[in-house]
């Protein structure tokens, strides 16, 4: 094979794709699934995104490529963190440089090894971007320009509103002929220890409902509409005598009547001035800005905040969703017009995206039934005969010399119930709180409250347990040789573990980190695996630390779909152009990169654990 | 304590201060502090370096330039080397106090300084690969080794093969910071200092095609933004350098000079032949050097050096062997003769603004045979031509070769270090001020010598950085992620 392209449907769901299949609404994948095949692809212990796709591109289980979770935990503090990356600043006079902590052999490193060449759009965890021989162009874990995943402003001139989750509430007074002056609060200034501010000089007008917003940005005066996207805002915070950020939003106008109310996108990396490099060159980013005009930096662009905060309503989340597929799919088509040879990659999150939000409309098991508002119940259906098409457009690009597929990296599931693991850790005397406190009564996060000296075992992030270890933990009491009944012990007490509110299986069953990890980094990852059954997920506060009462609670968010369960319950899909197998059971993430680097004559790497599946 | 000095040789304080992409300067200026540095006079790279180091004028030094009269004779004027300056420098204090050194490039260099740690000469050396120009003479073998061949500087920058010259001074600027790499990682060292030559060649090559203002500016020539793009380049190279530092290390960037437009050269020796006070026994049919030329030295009174600025010696009875000016009138002569000079005009008649120094003036001792007088033309707008035969007293051509600029008198300073205060912008700092003030901030001594000021008293303190706490932090990072 010369050429190997793979397009990415993040969370693409095979019990769906299987039955819009069998109504006939997929025909370009089922083209494809007849030209060579299609199966369900199982996923990574755990299935989360970044874990997943990482083992897509190493060959490895996470033990040999160090992405365990969205969360990761510093047993010196017990304070959760970001898996993807950290900072680094090695003296004053260094910047910051951001250090990718996915590691393990890629299958583009692979590839720029032998010579050949690879376009990599998108594809989770690659921030900051490895340099390749060809292009890429960073994905999930760049931030925006606050230093967060997505942190949204939301302009009201109600006041008393309380800022949720992942966004800056800023209260704002219209005089009587209808203007307001404000700001759109930027980076922290290292100088001043303040926000700094992009001033906004607001006009609008409740009768036309319209908007007009004058700043020192680009453009000068734009013009907003009520309920519409705007294009880009391209907006610079002064900080300091010499020293700009430049960076760039979509505002959304809400309403003018009877109060004023408007949303701000989280500020995007400017591609062609980002504050930390997005792309590999590292002016890649600014030619696609050139060719095809400015889009999306952020590694997660849908504000799926949003619309869980009530800010605005599906519709502006769904267009938004829709402008992101949109430049995306403009982008690949302008690297697939040039395309020749080597391994070809882009990702579609959306339909990760919208799933996660929309789930809720089709399924009447949720407890935020939504399943009553027809309107919104063919949307992921709808996204799905959309990717369809997408497919078909990329089909044009495989001839008969180019392997092509189509993955994804989970499915989706429900996710109607949240369990309160740490709470349950307390009751069983394996956690213990401060002062003779009680879950609940020991409000916050971040394990706050808990007396580490007499804890054994603690959860942080969306699917692990960790052991507070002694010699590991900064205040570990665990000896080693308690280790391994203790975690016999856990698993045992939590596998088949019910939901009595439900009369409903909760968790399916625990596995010990021997049992699924080896390699490298195996030693980083949690010492237990939780796998839940289905409906249920590690509950929204204990994925921080924190310890609420009881053991389990409703999900009431839009925040619907959700895959974060046993693996087995939530494989992805797999479509090729040629024939393929696996010998035993399911083709697995491991065995994509032996397969890519198959086609394209290249070895694996002695790290890759899985075969190719080309016969 | 460790002290690192990075040497831009001509870096202009606008053009390093003024882009917001030197992301790495920017780091460090806001960092510490910065601003102008006032340079000796002259400002030419040789003695400047070497004034920065010692912290004496060039006078105490008695080195005038890059070629200084070695007597009273006629015979013209000899090369600096190493051994022309001896005073004490802080290398050699650290040395006192048993502290290592590493010193690259810093002119004059050549032949190497016999220091306590490391030195490779500078772009004085005549042939890297004949010449030990290396202390010790074993990393020469080393250097070899790391790069192959070592430019020293871009022989003949003064050409109109503009596209030749700017591939040369990528190629030479490359290979020293890789050797500056190596030596940062692989020697012993507590005082570290550098001087990257390319940014001189290149500012000197293409300042026409970047400066509006020159007379001979070519507006969209393709060579427009190789200044700026060099000062970028240059940034790389810092950030790369400060990489490999550790906490510890105090870092301190300097340029001995400016930089600025030539908007002509002035013949002085064919104006002093029209002011009669330099005789030719026969004025030449073509342009002649002044070292070429038939001077009736019984008949003459003054002559001049040429070059960036302007070196004036008297012809003085007792002093040189056909001296024809009295002693006791030399002073009243030298006031008058200066006042002229300080009236020189252009082709139209208007004022240069040329600028005249007396050497007893301006420095603390006049050391060796200093000229009579030191001239600025046109406040170094304008060059000094020595050669005479243009039948013109102005000249746009230059007599060494194509050179678009000349320098100015402030070059750059930025300073900071675990433990500097951020202090933004200081002004009035000069070059002499350094080494007292690295000196100061590394627990060293300053010998008495030293005639700059050490800055540190006049630092206010001043709290730096911003770190949010862990927790904050961490809820800033995950913003946005959902499932959480």
């Amino acid at each position: 094979m010369k050429k190997v392209i793979v397009i990415g449907l993040d969370g693409f769901e095979p019990k769906l794709v299987e039955l819009l299949f069998d109504r006939g609404e997929l025909p370009h994948l089922a083209k494809l699934k007849a030209q060579g095949g299609y199966a369900r692809l199982r996923t990574t212990y755990p299935a989360q995104t970044p874990v997943a796709w990482s083992t897509f591109a190493t060959g490895t289980n996470p033990g040999g490529h160090g992405i365990f979770d969205f969360i990761r935990r510093d047993p010196k503090t017990y304070l959760p963190d970001l898996s993807f990356n950290r900072y680094e600043q090695k003296n004053a006079f260094v910047p910051p440089k951001a250090v990718n902590l996915r590691r393990g052999e890629t299958i583009w490193e692979r590839l720029s090894q032998a010579g050949i060449p690879s376009v990599v759009l998108r594809f989770p965890c690659t921030y900051p971007p490895d340099k390749i021989r060809g292009r890429m162009l960073s994905g999930m874990g760049v931030p925006d320009l606050r230093g967060g995943l997505g942190t949204a402003t939301f302009f009201t001139s109600i006041s008393d509103i309380d800022a949720q989750e992942g966004e800056q509430v800023i209260t704002v007074a219209p005089t009587p002929d209808n203007r307001i002056e404000t700001f759109l609060p930027g980076p922290i200034d290292p100088k001043t220890k303040t926000q700094s501010r992009f001033a906004l000089h607001v006009q609008f007008d409740p009768a036309k409902r319209t908007a007009s917003i004058r700043s020192d940005g680009n453009p000068a005066a734009l013009e907003l509409r009520e309920r519409e996207w705007s294009d880009w805002l391209h907006v610079k915070f002064k900080l300091g005598l010499f020293r700009s950020l430049r960076g760039m939003v979509r505002l959304y106008l809400i309403r003018t009547a009877p109060h004023f109310e408007l949303y701000v996108s989280p500020i995007n990396f400017e591609p062609e001035a980002p504050l930390f490099d997005i792309s590999s060159p590292a002016d890649y980013a600014t030619e696609l800005n050139q060719k095809l005009g400015a889009f999306h930096t952020a590694g997660m662009p849908e504000d799926h905040n949003g619309l869980d905060n009530g800010r605005f309503n599906e519709d502006a989340y769904l267009n938004q969703c829709n402008l992101v597929f949109d430049e995306r799919q403009r982008m690949m088509l302008y690297e697939l017009n040039r395309f020749d040879e080597g391994f070809f990659y882009c990702l579609f999150d959306s339909p990760d995206r919208l799933a996660h939000m929309f789930w809720r409309f089709g399924d009447s098991q949720t407890p935020r039934n939504d399943s009553n508002s027809p309107h919104f119940s063919e949307v992921i259906r709808d996204h799905y005969r959309h990717c369809d098409a997408l497919i078909g457009e990329v089909m044009r690009f495989a001839d008969n010399r180019t392997l092509f597929i189509v993955c994804s990296d989970h499915g989706m599931n429900s996710f109607e119930r949240g369990f309160h693991l740490n709470t349950w850790l307390h009751d069983q005397d394996l956690l213990t709180l401060k002062r003779g406190l009680t879950p609940g009564e020991a409000e916050g996060d971040f394990l706050r409250h808990v007396d580490w000296d007499r804890t054994k075992a603690y959860a942080l992030g969306l699917s692990g347990i960790y052991l507070n270890l002694k010699g590991r933990e900064e205040r570990g009491c665990v000896s080693a040789n308690e280790t391994a009944s203790l975690k016999t012990a856990i698993a045992n007490q939590l596998t088949g573990l019910g939901d009595a509110e439900r009369n409903r299986l909760a968790i399916r069953n625990v596995l010990t980190r021997e049992q699924v990890y080896s390699g490298a980094y195996a030693d980083e990852s949690p010492d237990l695996l939780v796998n839940f059954a289905e409906g249920y997920r590690m509950s929204w506060t204990t994925t921080l630390g924190g310890i609420p009462a009881g053991h389990f609670e409703d999900n009431h968010k839009k925040w619907s779909g959700d895959h974060i369960i046993d693996p087995a319950l939530v494989p992805g899909v797999l479509l090729m152009n040629q024939p393929f197998a696996k010998p035993s059971g399911l083709p697995n993430l491991v065995d994509m990169a032996p397969t890519i680097l198959a086609a394209l004559g290249v070895n694996p790497s002695p790290a890759m654990e899985g075969v190719s599946l080309l016969s | 304590m460790k002290i690192l000095v990075i040497g831009l040789d001509a870096a202009v304080p606008e053009l390093l201060f003024g882009d917001e992409k030197l992301t790495n300067i920017r780091r460090l200026m806001e960092a510490g502090s910065y601003g102008r540095l006032e340079s000796i006079i002259p400002p030419i790279t040789v003695p400047a370096w070497m004034c920065m180091a010692t912290s004496q004028d060039p006078g105490s030094l008695g080195v005038y330039g890059f070629r200084n009269r070695s007597d009273r004779s006629y015979n013209g004027l000899g090369f600096v080397n190493s051994k022309s300056v001896q005073e004490l420098s802080i290398w050699d204090q650290i040395a006192r106090e048993g502290k290592r050194s590493v010193i690259i490039g810093v002119p004059p260099s050549f032949p190497p300084r016999k220091v306590n740690g490391i030195c490779v000469g500078c772009f004085l050396t005549p042939d890297t690969n004949t010449d030990n120009y290396t202390h010790p003479a074993a990393v020469r073998d080393q250097i070899r080794e790391l790069v192959g061949e070592y430019p020293v500087d871009v022989k003949g920058f003064r050409t109109n093969n503009k596209a030749w010259l700017l591939d040369e001074i990528y190629a030479m600027s490359l290979k020293h910071f890789q050797n500056v790499r190596h030596w940062l990682r692989n020697s012993d060292w507590d005082y570290f200092h550098f001087v990257e030559i390319g940014l001189d060649r290149l500012q000197h090559g293409f300042w026409k095609f970047h400066d509006s203002r020159h007379v001979l500016h070519d507006p969209g020539n393709e060579f427009a933004e190789v200044i700026r793009e060099y000062y970028r380049y240059l940034d790389t190279e810092l950030g790369s350098i400060l990489e490999l530092l550790d906490e510890e290390t105090v870092v301190g960037v300097a340029s001995d000079h400016g930089a600025q437009r030539l908007d002509g050269g002035f013949c002085v020796n064919e104006w002093l032949v029209r002011e009669g006070l330099l005789v030719l026994n026969e004025y030449p049919k073509q342009i002649t050097p002044f070292s070429q030329l038939s001077v009736n030295w019984d008949k003459t009174k003054v002559w001049s050096e040429g070059g960036y600025y302007a070196r004036v010696f008297f012809n003085v009875r007792g002093r040189e062997p056909n001296g024809v000016i009295a002693p006791a009138d030399y002073e009243k002569f030298r006031d008058d003769f200066k006042a002229r000079l300080e009236a020189t005009t252009d082709e139209t008649g208007r004022a240069l603004g040329t600028m005249v120094f007396r050497p007893q003036e301006i420095y603390r001792h006049v050391r060796n045979v200093a000229p009579d007088l030191i001239v600025h033309f046109g406040g170094l707008y304008w060059r000094s031509i020595g050669g005479v035969g243009y039948n013109s007293i102005h000249v746009q051509e230059n007599d060494t070769g194509p050179d678009d600029c000349n320098h100015s008198q402030f070059g750059s300073f930025i300073l900071a270090g675990n433990g500097l205060p951020a202090v933004g912008e200081v002004s009035g700092v000069h070059l002499m001020d350094l080494a007292p003030t690295l000196l100061e901030i590394g627990g060293y001594d300053i010998p008495a010598s030293m005639q700059g000021r050490s800055l540190i008293g006049g630092m206010p303190q001043i709290e730096t950085g911003f770190a949010p706490d862990g927790e904050e932090l961490i809820r800033q990072r995950l913003s946005g992620l959902g499932y959480i």
